[in-house]
């Protein structure tokens, strides 16, 4: 089943690229339009299981490894995508430049094929901006998102590029998923018809700026685990006025009756706009995703913690007691960033097998190596968990493998879903 | 990623501007001799043929008059009708799944054959 599920993406990117360039492979043309052909066929092949890859439906993210997982495959198939269809028009412009350089020209800015020709380019071009602005860090979630959605009309019109030139065949039915597909995104999942019905019950400010929010179900609840995350949207009532996006948070409780407490850190404009919510807020869930701390292995364990994501570790312990030898190292900024401190603190003195190990940071990167040989974190060879900020992941995973700690025993999730 | 993304598009965009250059710059390719018979026929001409019942296309530099066979044409009306009174080459390079048309077509066309499409 593990391997089914690792093979799923590959698989399905393969199907996605090998069915249409088969259909499509020329038969005794020059290699270079050859080329062109199958370069156009692949990079409309892999835009088909990019749009898939951007699904956030709980059962395909069940069989194809998690969200997270299948983010880092939409992020690479697209950006896949969209160099072979850059080198579509210079494989086609290269043919030509065999009879004369006009003619290459006139392939790429032909006088006469208008509608088609332009259609192309206009895709590339709408593809080219929807990609520069995914790379851009500096711009507000919202505009982004907005940005980002270039990238699917892109897609649209290169199938139609390819309609238009009188190739209705195949097209027109993946013109329709690829539609299809968008409009699920779109109307089903981002303005949240396909996501469940909550509403805020209680908020505690467990330090400066983290607010802890329980969610009570209005219809049937989310099956989430502890240390899973669930896409979370608040709407505007009772006094609040919500940004009405979805973002994901971990889960820090599960409780009997179907409640779900998160933990929102005021990070950008909607989660610090979120610190003001109030009990009967309305919110929709959508979920639970990630696995990131099930099935863990019968052996020691090491957690290391940067701020927010203590969560999933809290969650963790505040749903069972510790059944291995544990040692959580929580790393924050300052005492007042120190979210649910006492609470750790009370679980590691009443629970013999959890080691607390806390450390105020301030605003240098610690000394992991310091701080692990302290801990003892080492001994024994745990099996490693990490959740923090991508910083302290990337310095912790560097430290851990020179400790000589193999990559299959460190175990991280990436919450950046942009 | 987002360096791959930068040099991708930055490679693409030189490449087209090295194009644009290379059609001042390189030497055109000796364009075929006219056969002596041949009549040649000016745009303006060609453009004038542009209706289903008179429709003349102009194809790697000949000039045809389809009109007799557009009813017995596989393709779909306006795929074809289209391109009646216009140069017609690079639709006629890519037809389904981007492919050209065959041999026999190439052959079926000559029937066709009016003259030599002339420079303006």
């Amino acid at each position: 089943m593990r391997l089914i599920r690792r093979l799923s993406i590959p698989l399905l990117v393969l199907a996605c690229t090998a069915v249409p360039v088969y259909w499509a492979f020329p038969d005794g043309l020059p290699a270079a339009r050859s080329l062109a052909i199958v370069l156009g066929w692949a990079g409309c092949g892999l835009l088909l299981a990019s749009l898939l890859l951007m699904l956030r439906e709980t059962w395909l993210a069940h069989w194809l490894g998690g969200l997270e997982r299948m983010y880092r495959w939409h992020h690479r198939v697209g950006m896949a995508a969209y160099l072979l269809l850059l080198a579509h028009p210079l494989a086609l412009a290269a043919d030509a430049l065999m009879d004369s350089p006009r003619r290459a020209w006139q392939v790429l800015f032909p006088s006469t094929l208008l509608g088609p020709i332009w259609l192309g380019w206009l895709a590339l071009l709408l593809l080219m901006l929807g990609l520069a602005a995914t790379f851009s860090t500096r711009l507000a979630y919202r505009t982004w998102r907005w940005l980002h959605f270039l990238l699917g009309i892109g897609v649209l019109c290169s199938l139609l590029h390819v309609l238009l030139l009188g190739i209705d065949e195949p097209v027109l039915p993946l013109l329709v998923l690829c539609a299809l597909l968008l409009g699920w995104r779109l109307i089903g999942e981002d303005s949240a018809r396909f996501a469940r019905p909550y509403v805020v019950a209680a908020t505690l400010h467990a330090s400066d700026d983290v607010l802890e929010i329980t969610l009570a179900p209005l219809a049937r609840p989310v099956a989430a685990n502890a240390g899973q995350f669930v896409l979370v949207a608040f709407f505007s009532g009772a006094g609040f006025r919500a940004c009405g996006e979805f973002h994901p948070f971990t889960v820090s409780a599960v409780d009997a009756d179907g409640q779900l407490r998160i933990s929102v850190k005021a990070l950008g404009d909607c989660t610090r706009r979120m610190q003001a919510l109030v009990s009967g807020v309305p919110a929709r869930v959508h979920g639970p995703f990630g696995s990131f701390l099930a099935n863990r292995p019968a052996a020691r364990q090491l957690w290391l913690a940067g701020g927010i994501g203590i969560t999933p570790f809290l969650a963790l312990l505040r749903s069972a007691r510790l059944v291995h030898p544990t040692t959580l190292l929580y790393l924050y900024r300052s005492e007042a960033d120190a979210a649910f401190l006492s609470e750790l603190q009370s679980v590691a003195a009443a629970d013999r097998k959890l080691a607390l190990y806390t450390l105020a940071t301030g605003d240098e990167p610690p000394n992991l190596d310091l701080l692990l040989a302290e801990a003892g974190a080492l001994a024994g060879a745990p099996e490693c968990y990490l959740c923090g900020p991508p910083g302290m992941l990337a310095a912790a995973v560097k430290t851990l493998r020179r400790h000589g700690i193999r990559p299959r025993h460190i175990h991280f999730e990436n919450f950046g879903f942009r | 990623m987002r360096r791959l993304y930068l040099s991708g598009t930055l490679v693409f965009w030189l490449l087209i501007a090295a194009l644009w250059g290379a059609k001042f710059w390189l030497p055109e390719a000796d364009a075929p001799a006219i056969a002596v018979h041949e009549r040649p026929v000016l745009p303006a001409e060609l453009s004038r043929h542009a209706v289903p019942d008179d429709c003349w296309m102009a194809i790697r530099g000949s000039v045809y008059d389809v009109s007799p066979y557009l009813p017995e044409h596989p393709s779909r009306p306006e795929f074809v009708l289209p391109w009646c009174g216009r140069d017609a080459s690079e639709a006629y390079a890519t037809k389904s799944k981007g492919r050209p048309h065959s041999a026999q077509a190439d052959e079926l066309l000559a029937k066709y054959r009016l003259g030599s499409l002339a420079a303006q």
